[in-house]
């Protein structure tokens, strides 16, 4: 029981991450692909380590496994927020913004 | 001389004295210039549109050919598995058999690249410094390179890092950097029992110093770190980690009369001049690290 458990969110993490290349590359403005990008660090991986989590029996293994979701969802975010303060402050074309081209 | 003649006719009737060519003097002022062939073409879109099918032609053919020159090349490599291979001959049984009886380290490939190959990682260690100071060579600041527009941009940014308000990424900063920094500093005190090493580590604490100069500026990261810290903690470390292999290498480079304990082997405190060594490297590691952020970024340290 616990491994289909685990395997259902693991699969479910390569499903989002799957997604997210899907994005990155189909999209060509910096704000979309960024947003597509961002989808596979925190949920992708998120999902991943739970089914990890799920899957190992050691509580220590568990715990450290919980500080690596930590670590990315503080990291990963403020990634995602500085580049796209930076595109928004230094891009002045307006009509990239807007239209996909 | 009306008809048309060939190069190798002109030359045949120079040589034979039959063609001269008269007042010379008026001929080369007066002839025109030969146009400058442009050997660099630009492909324009239409042309490359229009070739669509040579371009996927040749782009298939030259993967292609460099799979077939892999391919073959992995076919000369000896078998895997087979125990008459060079790379399974008797160095590296003896760097498993006595290698933590003779360095002292369980983390073998530490007590390779700073025991028995010392000489090399100093190498790399030369070549991260020469590449910063290279590059201090081309982009700091001085009197000399250095004119009013780019004094006027530097201080929009100084003005800019002192009243930006980010305060995300400065929480986040705050959070995170000791964090990175310590667990870069366990990877290098830790570099000769598990894997990692001053490389690795003075990689992560670059990142940390990285991430703390980009939340709070350079100006904040400036009252603990100068150029004059930079410059001692570089210089520094290359010149212990020359002191200590010199010793190790002058008093016999098998250990002959050496006297640094080893220590047992899995403490802290073991393996003789690995530990000191790895600090060296981690310390000028961090340094380049933080050292190519800031003169990329401002031109100054």
């Amino acid at each position: 029981m616990r491994e289909i458990i685990a395997a259902i969110f693991i699969i479910m993490g390569i499903i989002v991450f799957l997604l997210s290349m899907f994005g990155v590359f189909r999209f060509k403005y910096v704000l979309n692909r960024i947003h597509a990008a961002a989808l596979g660090d925190t949920l992708g991986l998120g999902s991943i380590v739970v089914g990890l989590m799920i899957l190992g029996t050691d509580f220590f293994a568990g715990a450290k496994l919980f500080l690596i979701i930590l670590f990315f969802w503080l990291s990963g975010p403020i990634a995602t927020h500085s580049i796209a303060k930076v595109e928004i402050l230094t891009n002045k074309n307006y009509e990239e913004r807007v239209r996909d081209k | 001389m009306g008809e048309k003649k060939s190069v190798w006719e002109h030359l045949k009737a120079w040589v034979d004295g039959e063609e001269v060519i008269l007042d010379a003097d008026k001929y080369i002022v007066n002839r025109s210039k030969r146009e400058k062939k442009n050997w660099r073409r630009n492909f324009s879109m239409e042309y490359i549109r229009g070739n669509v099918k040579l371009y996927r032609f040749l782009s298939i053919a030259i993967s292609v050919l460099f799979i077939g020159i892999m391919l073959s090349v992995v076919n000369d490599l000896p078998e895997f598995g087979n125990p008459a291979n060079p790379a399974d001959n008797e160095v590296m049984e003896r760097y498993l058999e006595s290698g933590i009886e003779e360095t002292g380290a369980t983390n073998f490939v530490a007590g390779m690249i700073l025991d028995y190959r010392a000489f090399d990682t100093f190498g790399e260690a030369n070549v991260l410094f020469l590449a910063v100071m290279c590059v201090v060579l081309l982009l700091k600041k001085d009197q000399k390179n250095y004119s009013a527009k780019e004094e006027q941009e530097n201080r929009e940014d100084d003005f800019f890092d002192e009243n930006e308000k980010r305060p995300i990424l400065q929480i986040g900063g705050k959070l995170l950097a000791p964090l990175i920094i310590l667990y870069g500093i366990y990877v290098i005190l830790n570099g000769h029992l598990s894997p990692g090493g001053g490389f690795s580590g003075g990689t992560i604490i670059g990142a940390g110093l990285i991430l703390y100069a980009s939340a709070y500026g350079q100006k904040k990261m400036q009252t603990f770190f100068t150029f004059r810290t930079f410059t001692l903690i570089c210089v520094g470390g290359l010149l212990t980690y020359c002191a200590c292999k010199s010793y190790s290498f002058f008093t016999g480079a098998n250990h002959v009369g050496f006297e640094i304990p080893k220590g047992i082997p899995g403490h802290i405190l073991s393996a003789g001049f690995i530990l000191p060594l790895n600090i060296c490297v981690g310390l000028i590691v961090a340094c380049t690290m933080y050292g190519f952020y800031a003169l990329f970024t401002k031109g100054d340290i």
